[in-house]
């Protein structure tokens, strides 16, 4: 009975990304498994080294990385779209599995949230 | 400073057709400054950039994006207002 | 001492101006003294914050948050119910000088 939250918005833009984030934290409080999987612009959530008081805001990258804290199961990123974006080992905050997107993927989560 | 024709100043995703609007009507002698999630383009591999590119440093620095290695000037907001100055006509996408 | 800005549920305006003995006049206000045993929460919700630019949101994801660091034993609402009495989350952050966490009512 997992739930799947996926994030394609690009940090920084607008509050998506960080509900979607919000929504799987809530869902971890109450011990339900949540797996979050970043797509598209949203893969940008996970590169290294982000400076957000750059722009007066807080990282995406190190609220991200209280997720396995909170118990959220996985972090996933679509291989396809780190590709577009450059994103490898190097570059990426670690514990993310690199996978497709595809139908098999989402046919193993009982729920699929994505908000557009 | 060369003097930039039209300064194209992006603030939009890659995906969003704003973006797609300004690469069309952008020429060699134009500047087109990437603010915002505008500096994603940098990172994009699919990403076609035409004229002189500009980068707000503070949303490079935010976003963690690189610029080693590519042809772009990466300037503060000093710098920004005084292209926009100098610039004959700026446009906002 | 003076204590500095509150906002209108006793949390700080200005990060910046939390110490020890602000810490302490905040947790007067809840008849809370300040143990040893207090302390290591509130050392351990500083940490957290600067790693993660966030407060734990709720109670349950605080108590986690403990638990993961510390046991079972100090990981339990009962303990931290009992150290930071009413919305033990809110109460320790308050406390602690970080920001109100968002899902705690």
């Amino acid at each position: 009975m997992e739930t799947l939250v996926i994030i394609s918005h690009a940090p920084y833009c607008d509050w998506t990304g960080r509900e979607s984030l919000d929504m799987a934290f809530s869902l971890a409080a109450f011990d339900q498994p949540v797996t979050l999987l970043f797509t598209g612009e949203g893969v940008n959530w996970l590169r290294k080294a982000q400076q957000a008081d750059a722009v007066q805001q807080k990282s995406v990258e190190k609220n991200l990385s209280a997720a396995p804290i909170f118990g959220v199961s996985a972090l996933m990123a679509d291989h396809k779209a780190c590709e577009r974006y450059g994103l490898n080992k190097e570059n990426m905050m670690p514990g993310v599995t690199v996978t497709a997107l595809s139908a098999d993927l989402i046919e193993r989560y009982a729920h699929v949230v994505n908000l557009s | 400073m060369t003097t930039i024709h039209t300064l194209h100043i992006v603030n939009k995703r890659p995906d969003h057709p704003a973006f797609g609007a300004c690469l069309s009507s952008i020429t060699d002698q134009d500047g087109l400054l990437l603010t915002e999630s505008g500096v994603l383009a940098l990172a994009d591999r699919e990403a076609v950039l035409k004229g002189t590119i500009y980068a707000l440093a503070p949303d490079l620095q935010a976003r963690a994006i690189t610029v080693d290695g590519l042809d772009v000037q990466t300037i503060d907001f000093d710098t920004m207002v005084a292209l926009t100055t100098e610039a004959t006509r700026v446009i906002c996408w | 001492m003076t204590i500095p800005t509150r906002n209108n549920e006793g949390f700080l305006e200005d990060a910046w101006a939390w110490s020890p003995d602000v810490a302490r006049e905040i947790a007067a206000d809840d008849n809370i003294e300040l143990t040893d045993n207090h302390w290591e929460i509130i050392e351990f919700l500083r940490k957290f914050y600067k790693q993660h630019e966030i407060s734990p949101p709720s109670n349950r994801l605080f108590v986690k948050a403990v638990r993961e660091a510390f046991d079972e034993e100090k990981g339990n609402s009962i303990y931290l119910m009992q150290l930071f009495p009413g919305t033990p989350a809110k109460t320790a952050c308050r406390i602690a000088g970080l920001p109100r966490p968002t899902n705690c009512l």
